[in-house]
């Protein structure tokens, strides 16, 4: 405990968003940190030790005079003067310097430019319609991409994602660092440590599943909630509802990981909208009351063809492809 | 990017530049002759220190290898210098008791920056409390907020593990916590 109080204290020290806690500076931060004490309250001491030592003893600084600088300056610069430069050496010197200068000069215009150019370089990851992608990010995270999803990052820091669409996460944990992983959505941001979860942006609403270890979603409205494994939760920044569940039998939910989409208590129709969001094929229903049909089990999702099959078996129906349509017809 | 201006002075001062080593002086001059005065107490060893100090600093500018941080290099030669120079006086002037002549980092309450609200008895305590410390733990504070170097900068100027600075620091706060009621102390600490 000690060992680790330590440890955690040498870490709060030289992290950049505990610094912005303590200076109340990015809102984010500020949630985070005040989230992180809610749960972690046996630490509140290293927390507060760590706060003083980052703010700090203020003290009355007493800045010598210019002129009792220049005057000692003055005296140095005599006594150099008089054992190291020659004269003759002077001109050479003077061009050995404008020399080093523009080196100088153009390593900063280098240096510059390479900032600016990491700094700007955002890394996009898309795929298109029926397309799924399994990423690596740089620091070990796992991303699976579904169908026509858009993963976002900066270059230098892959553990601060947007997404667009749906994607599975297995994020690497960093124990010693504690470094957070968040993924931002037009709803909330998910904040997580290290854990496996299904993140899905479509139809205006935010849809989170964890399968396991922890994590907070901050909402667009500023609150915040956390998570608990096999816990689902939908929340809209347009009708700023949450609800919570737990992943079972009873409820309604889909959810996909490993090839296969897993549907429970799923209307047909809602069904038909997750594959024209992940395959950009809309549907028709020949017959409407078809769309009430509710399904349970799992889909393979590696094609288009393969996927319907599977449908129309689950769901007792026969589905046609015609127009780059999907026709939907009662059997 | 600071730090980026002064590695470009230093290297200028390394190819000879007298601005760059005029700038380097005048940058850090008051500070180092502050510390020295927090050292041994004496105004005049101290600037006589100092100049051969930054005499030397240009002379054998050829023989500095590579210095990855300017000011935490500049606060090591000079505090070796000063030491050096203290332990020659006290051979040639044979003075056994040289703690008369050395402040050893205490810290008066003047020097401790408090809002006009709170009196001046409140700046006693606080001086009070940190006196208490032993004088090298003093020193660690004093490097931190005074001079305002890194963790791992006090570290290598004091020879003394990274740990035993942040150890340093965490009682420090421990100390003040218990004794100074929390207004006082937030009078104290800084605010950015």
């Amino acid at each position: 405990m000690q060992e680790n109080k330590q440890h955690l204290l040498e870490n709060l020290l030289n992290d950049t968003s505990f610094k912005n806690w303590v200076y109340k500076k990015n809102r984010n931060d500020i949630a985070f940190w005040n989230n992180w004490i809610a749960n972690n309250a046996e630490y509140i001491d290293t927390i507060y030790a760590a706060r003083d030592i980052v703010i700090g003893i203020r003290f009355n600084k007493s800045e010598l005079s210019e002129d009792f600088i220049n005057d000692k300056l003055d005296n140095v610069i005599k006594k150099n003067t008089d054992s190291t430069i020659d004269n003759g050496a002077k001109s050479n010197k003077k061009i050995e310097l404008i020399y080093a200068t523009s080196v100088l000069l153009s390593g900063i215009i280098l240096f510059f430019a390479a900032n600016f150019f990491t700094a700007t370089s955002e890394v996009i990851h898309k795929t298109g319609f029926g397309e799924i992608i399994d990423l690596k990010l740089p620091d070990g995270t796992t991303v699976v991409l579904n169908g026509n999803s858009e993963l976002k990052y900066n270059k230098d820091n892959s553990r601060d994602v947007v997404l667009n669409g749906e994607a599975y996460f297995k994020v690497k944990s960093k124990p010693s660092t504690k470094a957070k992983f968040w993924v931002t959505t037009q709803d909330l941001k998910v904040e997580v440590f290290g854990t496996h979860f299904n993140v899905n942006t479509r139809n205006k609403k935010t849809d989170v599943l964890l399968d396991e270890g922890s994590i907070s979603l901050l909402l667009e409205n500023g609150n915040s909630t956390k998570m608990q494994p096999g816990e689902i939760v939908t929340y809209s920044k347009e009708s700023d509802k949450i609800v919570h569940n737990k992943v079972n039998s009873n409820i309604k939910y889909t959810h996909w990981i490993d090839g296969t989409y897993i549907f429970n208590n799923v209307t047909l129709l809602e069904v038909m909208q997750y594959i024209e969001n992940a395959y950009g094929i809309a549907s028709e229903f020949k017959n409407p009351n078809t769309k009430n049909i509710v399904i349970t089990g799992g889909i393979p999702n590696e094609n288009l063809t393969i996927c319907i099959m599977a449908l129309e078996k689950a769901s007792g129906v026969t589905i046609q492809k015609q127009n780059n349509k999907l026709l939907i017809i009662e059997n | 990017m600071l730090d980026n201006k002064e590695h470009i002075l230093w290297s200028l001062f390394l190819e000879g530049d007298k601005n760059a080593f005029s700038a380097i002086f005048k940058m850090h001059y008051s500070s180092l002759y502050n510390y020295g005065i927090k050292i041994c107490g004496n105004t005049h060893l101290v600037e006589d220190v100092l100049q051969s100090f930054f005499i030397n600093l240009f002379e054998n500018r050829k023989r500095i290898g590579e210095v990855s941080n300017v000011k935490g290099y500049i606060f090591i030669s000079y505090r070796r210098a000063l030491f050096a120079y203290l332990k020659k006086e006290s051979i040639f002037t044979e003075i056994k008791n040289d703690t008369h002549n050395r402040s050893n980092f205490e810290i008066s309450p003047e020097e401790i920056h408090i809002n006009q609200d709170f009196s001046s008895v409140q700046k006693e305590t606080i001086s009070k409390i940190l006196n208490t410390l032993a004088p090298r733990e003093r020193e660690v504070i004093y490097l931190k907020y005074y001079s305002e170097l890194e963790t791992n900068e006090i570290s290598n100027i004091m020879d003394i593990s990274y740990q035993s600075v942040l150890n340093t620091l965490q009682k420090a706060f421990t100390k003040l916590r218990k004794e100074v009621e929390n207004a006082v102390l937030t009078a104290i600490l800084k605010k950015k």
